[in-house]
This record gives C-alpha cells, structure tokens and sequence, in this order.
C-alpha cells in the first residue's frame, strides 16, 4: 500500500509540481497569480489539440506551454502596467481561461490522442521499492524531476537568480545590476504561466489523455497555496505537490480496502492535508515572503 | 452628505425597481389563459437543459443526442438548448426563459432539474415536461427514465465472464441511487457466473474529473482489479487509461468501443432518440394527458431504450451467447436480476426470497448488495 | 473616497477602455463565430430589461453578490484578502438548513426567520473565524486559508446532504427536507423575487455608514492603510482584522441563509456555487465600496441572466459567459487603480 501511495502521489501530482514551480518563480519577483489555473486549463486544452492535430505530444506541450505563457502576459501587462489588484486579475483570468478553453475546446472532447506514454527507465526502474515509485512514469515526469533542482539552482546560484529576486523584495539589487525591474517581473510572470502550461500539458497528454472543459478542478489554486506552504523554496513545493498527490492516492487506497470512513471526508483529505502542513512549517516562513508579496497580501485594503 | 444622500437615492431606486417588478412579473403564460389547451399542444418550439455539456461522452451526450432526433424528425421545429444548467433554483430560470421563447415542450435531463420544473410547471399548465430520472409528477410533467440497470446486470455477467480474477472495478461519483443500482446490478451479474466475483468501489467526488478517473483507474488496478466499469458523466479516460494498464474495460452512457476495441468488454448504453420523438408528437398532438408519458415512465431493453453496447474484439463467443439468453430472459420478463433474496454488503435481507422489487423500491436503494467493496457514507 | 465621484474624474479615454472596448471585443469574438454581435447583444438586453420578469431574475441573482462582495469589502477594509465567500456562503447555507430542518422546523415566521439569519451568520463566521483564528495565532496567510476552506466546505456540505441531512422522503437524492413554509422569506407574490435585495441593499449602505461615520470603521481604515504604522501607533490590529474577517465571514453566512430561505427552499450540493467568487470580483470592481458593490454585482448579474439568452437564442455554448464576463472585468481593471493611500 506504501508503494501504491507513494507512486499515485507522483501521478497525481506532477502537473501540479510543474503548476507550483512557475508560481513560485512568479512570486519570487513579487507578483501572485490565481490565474495559474486559467493557464493551466488553456495548457492543457491547447496541448491536447495540438497533439490530436499533429500526431506528436511534444509539438502539443510546445503549444501548451505557449497557450500558458499567453494567458499569463494577460495578467503581468494589467498587474504590472496597470498596476491592477493582483488577486482580482488573477481570479479573473482564471474565468477567462477556463471560458475560453471550454469554448475552443469543444470540438476536441471525443479525440484520441498518441500522448506520453509511461516508459519504465531500464535499470532504474528495477531497484526495490524506489525504482517502482519514480522511475516508470511519462517523460514529463522525469523531467519535472530535473526541473525543480534547475529551477533552485537558477534561483539561487546564478546572477539571474538574484536579479529576479531582486524584483520581489528589493529593486534596487535590480537596478543596481543595470536591469528593469518591470521586464524582470513581465518575464517571471511569462515564466510562471509556461510551466503552468505544461503543467496542463501533462494532465492532459500524459496524465489523463483527455480533454474536458474544466479538467484542472483547481489544481492551479492549489498551486498558488503550495508555494505559499512551501516558503518559496523549490524542493520543499516538490514535497507539497507530491503530498497534495499522495493525498489523493491515499484516499483511493483507503476507499478500495472498504474502510468505514464516510468518502466525503476523504475528499477533503488533500485540503485538509495542505492547510495542516501550511500550519506546521508557517511559523519559521513570515521573514521568507517576499517583501514585493507582502504589499499584495497586507496592502489588498484599497 | 452629498455622498450619504447618494446613497440614499440609490438604495431608493433599487427598492422602487424590485418593487415595480411585482406587477408586470407574473410569469403565467398569457396566451392560454382563458382557455385549457392542452399541455404542449402546437409547440413549434421544444426545449432540453443538460447538467453538463453536449459533448462529454456520456450521460449528456446521451441526452443531447435525443434532442438531435427530434430536431431530424420534426424538420420545422426549432429546438432551444442550455448547457451546464445547474441543479439549483437556476434551472427555473432557463425554463422560463425557454417557455418565454415559445417552448411549450421542455426536456429538463438530470434528476436535479426536478423540483425547479415542478414549480415552473405549477406556473404553465400549458407546457409539457418530461423530466428524466425521477419518481414524482405532476399535471403536466411527466419523468421518465431508462431501466439502465438491466444493461448493467448484462454487462456484469460479460465482465464476470472475463475476468480471471473476479476482481471488478467501479469508478463512481456520488452514493446516489442510479450509481448504487448500477453498481448492485453489475456485481450481481457477475456473481450469477462466478459467486466469488467483487466489485471494488472507487468514489470519484466529482461527475466529470479526468484526474481522479485516471487515478481512481490507477488505484484499482494496484488492487489487482483486471476488469472497469464506471459511472461518470464523461467516460473516455476511464476506458483509455484501463486500455494503457491493460484492462478491460465497461462503457456506460454511450458505445465507446472504438475507444479501445481490444480491453473494451461491452457497456450499458441509452437510446433516446425513438422515446424522445416519440414524447415530442405525444404532446404537440395535444394527447398528453392520459398518455404512458404523464406519469411515471420506465422503459427497458425490451423498449429499446437502453441497449447493450456491441461487444469488444476480445469477448469469446460463448460469453456473447450467454449474455445474449440472459438478454432474452429478461427481454421476455421470465427473469428480474433483483428477484430475492438479495442480501446487503453486511448481511441483511434486503429483498425476501420470491419478491420482485417495484421501481420505486429499486430506485431508493441505498446499500450496496454484499460482493461490493465499498463504503456509502451514512 | 466616493466610489461615484471616483469615476466621474475619470477622462473619456479610461471609460472607452473599460466599458467600450471589452464589449467591442467580444462583438468581434461573435463575428469570428459566424454570429451576429447586434441581434445578440439586443437579445441579451431585452432578455433582461425586456420585461419585468427578466429584471426580476437580475434582481434574484444580485442579491447573493451583493453579500459576497461584502464579505470581501469589509475584510479588505483592514487589509485582508477575503477570497472565502464560496465556503462561508456555503457553511451559512448549511447552518441555517440544519437549524431549519431539526431545530425550528415549523417555527412562526416573525421568530423563525430572524434566528435562520443568525444561523447562518454564526455558519458563515464560523468558517472565516477558522482562517481568522489560523491568521492570528499563527500568522497564516488569510488569502490561502480562505481558497482552500472553499473546498473543504464544499465536501462538508456535500456529506451533510448525502448523510444526516438528507431527505427521507426523496428517495435517497442528496439534498435536504423541504423548509417549511413559515421558513421562506416573504416573495412578491406570483414572483420570485424575495425580501432579500431589501436585506443586502440595507447592510451595504449600512456598512457605508459604518466605515464612514464610526470610530471603528475609522479604525479599520487606519489599519488597512499601513498596518504596520497602525500597529506602532498602539492599534489593535490582530484584534480589528479578526473581527472585520469574521463579519465579512457573517455576512456571506447570511448570503447562504437568503439563498436557502428566499430561492431555493431547501439545501442541495451545489447551492450557491460560484456566487463566492463573483462577489469577491463585484468587490473589486467596485474598488471595495460598499454602494460601489450595488452596481458592480448588478452588472454581473446582468451578464449571468442574460448569458443563457445568448446560449439559447444564438447557439452559443455556456462558457461564453465566462468569455464575456471577463472581459469586461479586465476592462474594469484596466482602469487602472486609484492613486489612494
């Protein structure tokens, strides 16, 4: 029962990892977007039409990605030029993606696709216990596993890294590096909407080969409280999203053995789950939230 | 003060409006009162609301694709159609606004559409409604629905057939009855060829999520299941994901076999079409009232209104046969799947040896029959 | 501060951006889709000032944004960010069913309905005084807390019509008895309408007042200005945050008991679904006015009632709606924010 949790919760959440990492990268330079879930939705619908259009899943992540990139300069030219409340644009394009994925998307419900396929990596996957849990997904897993250490790495030990960091808690680190900020954060937030793109991409393609309007369920909602849950740091939202997976894997595994708790319950479990992890590790993160961030969060009065 | 007296005129207007809606906002259709025309007599316009969309492979396709034949079978008739219509006091609304376009035949398709048109009926005894999937009517509302189970009784007899295992899947929504019907008719007809045939139930949450559908499958399959069925309103992912893992899969809602023609085993399908065209002339001829359709309508196999999916390429001939004599038997009435005894995952009787359940009692269940690894929140 | 005055000062060229240039957009959107934008746009609007019917649902849908715009102003107010309207409406909705349903089934109206609000009130701060709570013992961001209670009120909701509160006589449906008719908010009779635009109109302007001519809505405008500063200043800002969430919590609380009570007349899963998210984007549309709100959550409403027009009369699928919704939002916000404090 471990091995089947632990291996549901990398299924499961794996397009939410690729979904948190963008935001992460997006809120690092100091803008919040709930419209992570709008670029999710239209990732997906639009990696899964490319796909069934071309035959070849990764001219359909290339499109996803695009798509999510899309959706996301939406919100970084009215947040960051028009300097729009952050969380209401966010919401916004969240109905914006979700209305214009349904409305272009309806053609596509009945389509096959030849998508990512699962592909046991030799060797790998034949270690006990370990080699079962990561090593027999799709493609877009295994990279998701090479992105988060990437995505660390440029954070935190490259120039652009400080730059970017730079835009959400001090400006002048940017400007001292001859940069604009207001470019710095259009590209974090462009960054972030790719990664949600294909994070959609991977629901779609990979995950589930299908489409269907409203398909993320608001996975990308859960994406913007992961990050908070994981302090802005990449590893620790490679654990929330694979706890938030596990959940759900758990609630299976637990439903299957016919335990006698009430399946409603259950469904609540990854929430649940995130809200009691977010509780445990708060305290230490205050100090971590970008300083770009807290003007959103503590100045949303007016 | 400027702005307090703002305010003031403000709140003033909107009370002034809601109020001024009261005398032009009765909703009776003006043009029959005074005389009783009959209900949906003459409509030269019908109307359908689905829960969901058109086109998610299953149960609003299903419904959709009824609407269609009587758009080919009444050429001149236009058809006025709403998706995604809520459960809720919403549904009122469409109605409304639907009667309000000249509809004087409305479809409502999901069970929850119920009490939202029995109060629109209340208001229009000159529209007819046939609602889907309910138990109560009224003057001019009708429901009628499908004995699905019965398809679903065949195809546990199918999967029950071809499992090497015995152990079934079932990936379902919400305990609801339609879903516990179901899931109790297929484990019962696989038990009928092998009594130590269980079915692993997988609570979904949602009607339509292709994630947890992909991992419910998943997780089933970890369960050492090798045979899914499923009651969704969209079903591909089910049926794909299985195809991937190598597992046989059972439609419901619409023939999905191309979908996978190797792993799929056969599905409990609807045909509405014929018993939607047929509702339409019944009520634009005026002979709604005492028609089979003013109360409470159920139609079957033998009425052709559900249908056994064509079987899947890797079904062995003796199981089409067996499946095909138990159709018949129940086609000709000579045997009911829920004939007692039937007993409840804990042991109880809950139909007595010699009894055939009534549609209402069949349609209020509310345990899982014993075989079923699940558990229905209380 | 006076959401009207507001917008008077702006030029022509923020108005065109906001209003003018969504809608031209979305005509476009409709000619790409072989549609006519002309008898479309004349079809929505007569399905919705066409008759007094069709006003009478715009009225319907307002009232419940209405509420949720405030559950997200008064919190906004001190600086919070109340994106929970969703559960708290859903939680009150629940409250006041099962008070309703076990408690006061029968009861007089003139008794009964008064205590129904106070259920669902007490529901609705029940479930923000979670993140409240969450946030002042531990500084937990009221945001997050807010959108994930959402979901964990939807499955409380759902396990309560699929279990305790579930109908006996309704053949095992998930959803609750039926209230008894002393329960139901008084309707204009052959209407549906209810008492409840009267009810929300009276809180927001009285919630104007409040934040207007009251110490505490000074306080809490001290505090949602630079907390931090209103903090050295000796202000009790966890204690003013809290109870601004906690109202704000109340009031989307009492949005479920009116939708229970004045529409829907019993409680069903998806009871108010999205009325939450709507109202929190009447909010700030309107800048977090409360008057402002009135007509913010009007205009959505409009878009609401009359999208089902659009999708009947011009074959048009349901999610154009969202389409059409957003964009005039973003035209809204891209008005641009005012150069407040």
């Amino acid at each position: 029962m471990i091995i089947e949790v632990l291996t549901g919760a990398i299924i499961a959440g794996t397009s939410v990892l690729y979904a948190t990492t963008g935001e992460l990268i997006s809120e690092r330079a100091g803008v919040i977007n709930l419209g992570t879930e709008g670029s999710m939705v239209s990732g997906a619908m639009a990696a899964f039409a490319a796909t069934a259009w071309s035959g070849s899943p990764w001219i359909g992540l290339a499109f996803g990605a695009i798509a999510g990139l899309l959706i996301s300069l939406i919100h970084a030219f009215l947040v960051i030029d028009r300097k729009a409340n952050q969380l209401a644009t966010g919401l916004t394009i969240m109905f914006f993606g979700l209305g214009l994925s349904a409305f272009f998307g309806r053609s596509l419900v009945d389509k096959q696709i030849n998508g990512f396929e699962s592909i046991d990596i030799p060797l790998l996957s034949q270690i006990p216990f370990v080699g079962r849990i990561l090593f027999t997904h799709d493609v877009l897993t295994y990279l998701s596993y090479l992105l988060v250490p990437a995505v660390w790495f440029f954070l935190f030990r490259t120039k652009w890294g400080i730059i970017l960091r730079g835009a959400g808690e001090n400006e002048q680190v940017v400007y001292a590096y001859g940069k604009s900020p207001k470019l710095v954060r259009y590209l974090a937030v462009m960054a972030g909407g790719l990664l949600a793109g294909v994070g959609g991409a991977q629901l779609s393609t990979a995950f589930t080969h299908t489409w269907i309007e409203g398909m993320t369920q608001g996975r990308g909602i859960i994406a913007v409280a992961l990050v908070i849950f994981a302090s802005w740091l990449p590893f620790r939202a490679m654990l929330g999203a694979y706890l938030f997976g596990g959940a759900y894997a758990l609630q299976l595994a637990l439903q299957g053995r016919g335990v006698d708790i009430s399946q409603f319950l259950l469904f609540m479990l990854p929430y649940v789950l995130t809200l009691v992890a977010m509780f445990i590790v708060e305290r230490k993160q205050r100090n971590m939230m970008p300083l770009g961030l807290k003007d959103v969060f503590e100045g949303g009065g007016n | 003060m400027k702005k307090l007296y703002l305010a003031m005129v403000i709140a003033a207007i909107m009370l002034v409006l809601s109020a001024c809606s009261n005398e032009g906002s009765a909703t009776e259709s003006s043009d029959s009162s005074g005389e009783s025309a009959a209900p949906g007599e003459g409509s030269e316009k019908v109307g359908f609301i689905f829960v969901g969309t058109k086109d998610d492979y299953g149960y609003n396709q299903a419904a959709y694709d009824g609407s269609v034949a009587v758009e080919e079978a009444f050429p001149d008739m236009e058809i006025l159609r709403s998706e995604n219509v809520p459960e809720t006091a919403e549904a009122e609304r469409v109605m409304e606004e639907m009667i309000r376009n000249g509809a004087k035949v409305i479809f409502p398709t999901s069970y929850g559409h119920l009490e939202p048109a029995m109060n629109v009926a209340e208001r229009h005894p000159d529209v007819a409604f046939f609602h889907q999937g309910g138990l109560k009517n009224a003057e001019n509302l009708g429901t009628y629905f499908g004995n699905i189970w019965q398809a679903a009784y065949l195809s546990g007899v199918a999967a029950g057939s071809v499992s090497e295992s015995g152990n079934l899947g079932y990936v379902v929504s919400f305990p609801i009855p339609q879903v516990l019907l179901n899931v109790n008719a297929f484990t019962l007809g696989a038990q009928s060829v092998n009594p130590d045939a269980t079915t692993t139930v997988a609570f979904t949450g949602s009607w339509c999520d292709p994630g947890q559908q992909a991992s419910s499958v998943n997780s089933l399959a970890e369960q050492g299941v090798d045979v899914i069925s499923q009651h969704q309103d969209c079903t591909k992912t089910v049926i794909e994901t299985a195809d991937r893992l190598d597992i046989k899969s059972v439609g419901y809602h619409a023939d999905a076999s191309t979908l996978a023609p190797e792993t799929w085993v056969t599905g409990a399908i609807w045909n509405w079409g014929d018993l939607f065209v047929d509702m339409t002339t019944t009520a634009i001829e005026g002979n709604f009232k005492g028609s089979e359709y003013d109360g409470i309508y159920r139609g079957g196999l033998s009425e052709g209104v559900v249908e056994l999916a064509p079987f899947g390429n890797q079904v062995p001939d003796d199981v089409k046969t067996l499946v095909e004599e138990e159709k018949a038997a129940i086609e000709s009435g000579e045997f009911h799947p829920f004939a007692g005894p039937i007993k409840s995952q804990n042991g109880d009787v809950k139909i007595e040896e010699g009894v055939t359940p009534t549609t209402d009692e069949l349609e209020a269940v509310d345990y899982f029959v014993e075989g079923v690894i699940g558990n229905i929140s209380e | 501060m006076s959401f009207l005055q507001e917008k008077m000062r702006f030029p022509g060229s923020q108005w065109i951006v906001g209003y003018v240039l969504p809608i031209l957009l979305f005509a476009l959107f409709l000619l790409l889709q072989g549609v006519n934008p002309i008898a479309t746009f004349g079809n929505m609007i007569s399905s919705v000032f066409g008759d007094f019917y069709g006003f009478g649902e715009v009225i319907i849908m307002t009232t419940p944004f209405i509420l949720t715009a405030l559950a997200t102003v008064i919190p906004a107010r001190a600086g919070l960010v109340n994106v929970g309207g969703e559960g708290q409406l859903a939680i009150g909705a629940l409250t006041s069913t099962i008070a309703a349903v076990f408690l006061i089934d029968g009861w007089p109206m003139w008794i009964g309905l008064p205590l129904l609000m106070i259920f669902g009130a007490l529901g609705g701060m029940i479930w923000a005084g979670i993140a409240a709570v969450l946030k002042a013992k531990s500084g937990m961001n009221e945001t997050i807390t807010t959108l994930l209670l959402n979901y964990i009120a939807f499955y409380t909701l759902a396990f309560f019509v699929h279990g305790p509160l579930k109908d006996p006589t309704s053949f095992n449906w998930p959803h609750s008895p039926e209230l008894s008719d002393s329960l139901r908010l008084p309707t204009i009779p052959g209407s549906r309408i209810h008492i409840g635009i009267v009810i929300a109109i009276v809180i927001a302007v009285g919630m104007y007042f409040l934040f207007k001519k009251t110490r505490w809505g000074f306080y809490l405008k001290i505090v949602g200005g630079n907390p931090i500063a209103a903090f050295q200043s000796g202000f009790k800002v966890n204690k003013l945050q809290f109870w601004a969430l906690v109202m704000g919590g109340a009031i989307a609380g009492l949005a479920g008991m009116i939708e229970v009570t004045g529409i829907e007349g019993r409680l069903r899963q998806t009871t108010g679904v999205d009325y939450g998210y709507l109202g929190f984007l009447a909010a700030w549309m309107a800048r977090n006015h409360p008057i402002g709100i009135i007509f913010t959550a009007l205009i959505i409403g409009m878009i609401s009632v009359s999208g089902n027009s659009m999708e009947m009369t011009a074959g048009l699928p349901a999610s154009v709606v969202h389409i059409l919704m957003a964009l005039v939002l973003f035209g809204i916000l891209a008005m641009g924010r005012k150069s407040k404090s």
